[in-house]
């Protein structure tokens, strides 16, 4: 935009920003003929002045033969009244197309632009969320000190424990030696009385006690049958 | 002033000047150059979308060499547009019913596809000129009629352009002529001819349109072949 063309001195150096399109285009009756003309023979000649200018040069044109009627005014006639035709007809949609290309390639660039904003609010969001994540921080650092403490108690009680269980198995290994070794005494004690108590029954002594013995089975089997 | 029927074919002079060249340029001059603005008025956004439509549909076909050919295409589309419909008006000098000019566009656009296939791929744009699966004892025949073919294509391009443009424009004067002579006679008949003309500048207007996309297109069917 850098005015390349301007006389010396004269304008601005710089052609942007460039003044806005006006809304619409110069007004214009029939199609053809600007408004302005119209105003500009008002004063002289009120509302019906083009239009007599107007036929009385078509008519002077006809008259004198300046324009001669001939063919091509036919094809010129049926010409016009199709292109007229097309003009009425499909005039507003040729236009209503033309903004909505223009309302696209604006609303293209608005949407481009909105998004990044959106994106950047997104951002600004998020941001301002980690902010307040972090002022949770400490309870995060407690629970973590807590539980390493718990681990290390654990830790503790857990070898403790292992402590008491190997010495319990060193006493109970004792303990376990000394209820063995009483046992066998016993054991040893009870059969060396038994064995001279064995050895002391003489056959004597042996044939008198059977001999007892079946008396008193005899006495009693007399009291049993008795009984019976 | 009198005109006979060939008068608006004859190439326009004033005072010995002539004014074939204004008369080629003038479109030209219709069609509003893009200013320095992002959103354009109704007329450049309608413009500017045609040039759009029209260089798309002729490149698609085309590889990437062929993108070289989208200024020449898209012009040459543009310019035979607005002469054929700006000769449609009233007292206008068509200029592409002169069968020079459209030798003169269509031969050297021609040669230019053709010495492009022949030197960048002689093989493949030789064999263009025998189609797939002819019976062998054909060959030789069909070699000589392709060739013909292919050597009559810028005759048949300028000459389809001027036949067609000139056909239209004369049939117009024609019926435009039985339309006024027989007014005074015989108006019902006037009337009947002018329903006539009306059908007539119908059709023309489509001719002039359809005429210059086929021009572009047979160009650059021509160009795929060979590029």
């Amino acid at each position: 935009v850098l005015h390349t063309t301007r006389p010396l001195h004269t304008t601005q150096q710089s052609l942007a920003p460039v003044p806005p399109l006006p809304e619409k285009g110069g007004e214009v009756r029939h199609g053809l003929i600007p408004e302005e003309f119209f105003q500009f023979l008002y004063p002289k000649t009120g509302v019906t002045g083009p239009y007599m200018l107007g036929t009385g040069l078509l008519l002077y044109l006809l008259s004198k033969e300046i324009y001669v009627v001939n063919h091509e005014t036919v094809a010129a006639a049926s010409i016009l009244t199709v292109i007229v035709y097309a003009v009425k007809k499909f005039g507003p949609d040729v236009a209503a197309f033309a903004d909505k290309l223009n309302e696209e390639k604006i609303a293209t660039a608005l949407a481009m632009k909105n998004e990044a904003i959106q994106s950047l609010e997104t951002a600004i969001k998020e941001e301002k969320k980690e902010q307040w994540r972090l002022e949770g921080r400490n309870y995060l650092f407690d629970a973590k000190r807590n539980n390493i403490a718990m681990l290390l108690e654990a830790n503790y009680r857990e070898r403790l424990m292992m402590v008491y269980n190997e010495v319990k198995k060193r006493l109970d290994y004792q303990v376990a030696m000394q209820t063995l070794k009483r046992q066998k005494e016993t054991d040893h004690m009870i059969q060396w009385v038994e064995k001279n108590v064995v050895q002391s029954i003489t056959p004597q002594q042996q044939k008198e006690s059977i001999a007892k013995c079946i008396l008193d089975l005899k006495a009693l089997s007399k009291s049993a049958h008795a009984a019976v | 002033m009198n005109l006979s029927f060939f008068d608006q074919f004859s190439s326009p002079s004033i005072l010995g000047i002539p004014l074939i060249l204004i008369s080629m340029a003038f479109p030209a001059l219709l069609i509003p150059s893009m200013g320095n603005r992002w959103v354009t008025n109704r007329l450049s956004t309608v413009q500017l979308w045609i040039i759009n439509l029209i260089t798309k549909q002729l490149m698609t076909p085309l590889n990437k060499e062929g993108h070289k050919w989208a200024l020449v295409l898209t012009s040459l589309m543009i310019f035979l547009l607005l002469t054929n419909l700006l000769g449609l008006l009233p007292y206008t000098f068509t200029p592409t019913t002169q069968l020079s000019m459209n030798l003169a566009l269509a031969f050297p656009l021609w040669f230019a596809t053709l010495l492009t296939g022949l030197r960048n791929q002689p093989s493949k744009s030789l064999g263009h000129l025998l189609p797939e699966g002819t019976p062998t004892p054909l060959i030789p025949a069909l070699i000589m009629i392709e060739t013909t073919s292919l050597l009559i294509r810028p005759l048949a391009l300028g000459v389809r352009l001027t036949a067609n443009l000139t056909a239209g424009h004369l049939l117009i004067q024609l019926i435009s002529t039985a339309t006024v002579s027989m007014y005074s006679t015989m108006p019902a008949i006037s009337l009947l001819a002018l329903l006539t003309l009306f059908l007539l500048t119908i059709l023309e207007l489509a001719v002039a349109m359809i005429q210059a996309y086929v021009f572009v297109l047979l160009l650059s069917l021509y160009l795929q072949e060979n590029i």
